[in-house]
């Protein structure tokens, strides 16, 4: 059992990488753990161009936390999987791993957001793929998913990884829908997903999308647009952005060979006789992210559920702090948003926990609220806004009862 | 049908050096790059099949590759189940893949609704 | 689209079409609906099926929505007793 450290972080994404350097700086023993090879969470994966023109390169960005982290003084243990979270009697957390076992008074849960699926008939062939699988295959591992494939799901992570598909010059046949069924909800609703497509539609890399949004935007022009929408799709970066289709069954004997899609109507109902097989070697799966918050779960937190965030949100207040003594929540974990967010959070989280564990450099009660400022600051300025209401929902979680 | 590396990338640049591993897998040779995950280098390598499903022999492949479907898992050097997408390739790893088992009691207990797959 | 073709529990092979079934004939929770579909108790754990078995039994709007509709139970990934027996 080993007990030297004041904080353990799980997840070493950008919100853990960043509350690491704040706390190791204010003089605390961290340990950063985490289940893949390599530190960045997530962030390895991104790559898009910001308002400016400059890159925001997710490999180089999760690079210079961890220099940061590391030059702080925290440790880093990869390939590490936290598997059990518990409070024990002398008021600290013990944590199980698959490589031993830690006792901390510290726990900072930064597990970030994980991937959910939409079924539908052959999606357990290989080379079906969640949508963030591909993006790691892609940008971190550089290796090809396959030669053609079909994006299945309209959102905004999909969006942000076809356009960095296209430019590792990853060929797309198509983006659809997926199919209605009890599961798809308003991912396969032509209307809802116009909308949801509209409001980051602004700052979409493509001109064509950007002016043909802009068009579409004017609420009276929304329903027409539909109607008018062409079935086989408006490019968007070389690829079919099909809004009135979906993948119906993806097909193949031992892997995939293509994917069967059907025309649907403005309400989303398919037509009949419309079926058409479009070839590919592999599919994204793409629906979305909700918050992975299943250790703040089994350490007995509670939760509110919170669509606009993305699921069930372990309980916690504006500087990080659940009901639970010691344990601590930053990054996707608390709502789904973007990297810099979860940055500015992990800052909070750091800053707060070093404050409560009276480090030896602790920070002031003014350096948390400006900690905090800037995480309002920075969900501001996002790029991407994941839910137009984030900002309402957060402040709802803060004021609630607590701790 | 050809799959392998991202030579060239505009942005992130020419395919860094890496050192050469190999590896097999079901007693096949491949090679791998230094760095690579078990899944990343089947795949590079135009492996998409990492097991049958236990009971109904369905193929399988890397699904979420961060590590949470389990869908990738095969049996490293003797140790059974692990995830091939968390996996970091070694010189001269030996893999399998995973295939059907005997399920006798499943098959007693099958009940009208279960699926024909 | 048929149901009985879309596998929601990878890992157990269990369609959307067993767990609706489920879900109408014993008017079940999601804990009981997993206990008697196994979708959600494969290897995984119910990594990938939970969010759709919450999905397929969430209380309607309105109703208190605070607690996980199935619940999380450690450990949270797949441990062999060597590792675990290591741990403690």
């Amino acid at each position: 059992m080993n007990s030297v450290y004041d904080l353990i972080i799980v997840g070493a994404g950008p919100a853990g990488l960043t509350a690491a350097s704040s706390a190791a700086k204010a003089g605390l023993k961290v340990l950063l753990l985490d289940e893949f090879m390599k530190p960045g969470g997530r962030l390895l994966g991104q790559l898009h161009q910001e308002p400016g023109g400059a890159w925001w390169n997710g490999i180089r960005e999760a690079e210079l936390l961890v220099l940061d982290a590391l030059e702080a003084g925290a440790d880093m243990e990869t390939g590490v999987s936290v598997t059990a979270l518990e409070r024990t009697n002398d008021n600290r957390w013990t944590i199980w791993t698959n490589k031993g076992c830690y006792r901390t008074p510290f726990v900072l849960l930064a597990t970030g957001a994980a991937e959910s699926a939409n079924p539908l008939p052959g999606w357990t062939l290989p080379g079906v793929m969640s949508i963030g699988a591909v993006q790691v295959m892609t940008n971190v591992h550089r290796v090809r998913a396959g030669n053609r494939g079909v994006v299945i799901g309209m959102n905004v992570l999909a969006m942000a990884i076809v356009s960095e598909l296209r430019l590792a010059g990853i060929e797309l046949a198509a983006i659809v829908l997926p199919p209605r069924n009890a599961l798809s909800g308003k991912a396969s609703d032509p209307d809802a997903v116009l909308s949801s497509l509209l409001r980051f539609a602004d700052l979409a890399p493509n001109a064509m999308l950007k002016y043909g949004a802009r068009f579409f935007q004017c609420s009276m022009l929304h329903n027409l647009a539909l109607h008018l929408y062409p079935k086989r799709g408006i490019r968007m970066l070389g690829v079919p952005l099909q809004l009135r289709r979906c993948a119906i069954e993806i097909v193949g004997r031992d892997a995939v060979e293509g994917v069967l899609v059907a025309d649907i109507t403005v309400q989303g109902e398919l037509i009949a006789g419309s079926e058409r097989f479009v070839e590919a070697d592999f599919v994204c799966i793409a629906g979305g992210l909700y918050p992975l918050a299943e250790l703040a779960a089994v350490a007995g937190c509670p939760f509110r559920y919170m669509s606009e965030l993305g699921g069930h949100i372990p309980v916690h207040s504006e500087n990080m702090q659940t009901p639970l003594s010691g344990l601590y929540v930053a990054g996707n974990i608390t709502g789904v948003e973007s990297a810099k967010v979860a940055i500015a959070q992990g800052r909070v989280a750091g800053l707060s926990i070093a404050a409560s564990a009276a480090a030896k450099k602790a920070p002031s009660e003014a350096e948390i609220k400006d900690s905090m400022e800037q995480v309002k600051r920075t969900r501001q300025e996002a790029l991407i806004q994941f839910h137009p209401d984030i900002a309402t929902s957060r402040a709802k979680m803060y004021q609630s009862e607590l701790v | 049908m050809s799959y392998g590396r991202i030579e060239h990338h505009p942005v992130l640049g020419p395919l860094p050096r890496a050192a050469a591993l190999s590896f097999s897998f079901d007693g096949i040779e491949y090679t791998a790059r230094e760095g690579d995950s078990v899944a990343s280098a089947l795949l590079a390598g135009g492996v998409r099949t990492l097991r049958l499903h236990e009971e109904h022999g369905s193929p399988r492949g890397i699904y979420c590759n961060i590590g949470h479907c389990m869908e990738c898992r095969v049996t490293i050097d003797g140790i059974s189940s692990v995830r091939a997408c968390l996996t970091l390739v070694k010189d001269r790893m030996s893999i399998l893949s995973g295939t059907v088992l005997p399920t006798p009691f499943r098959q007693e207990t099958k009940t009208e609704g279960s699926p024909d797959l | 689209m048929k149901d009985a073709s879309i596998i929601v529990c990878r890992c157990e092979e269990v369609t959307l079409e067993q767990i609706h079934e489920a879900i109408r004939q014993h008017a079940c929770s999601a804990r009981e609906t997993k206990l008697r579909t196994r979708a959600g108790m494969g290897i995984c754990g119910g990594r990938t099926c939970r969010p759709l078995l919450d999905r397929l039994t969430m209380p309607s709007e309105g109703d208190s929505l605070t607690d996980f509709p199935l619940k999380v139970q450690p450990p949270v990934r797949p441990v062999s007793f060597a590792e675990w027996g290591q741990s403690s």
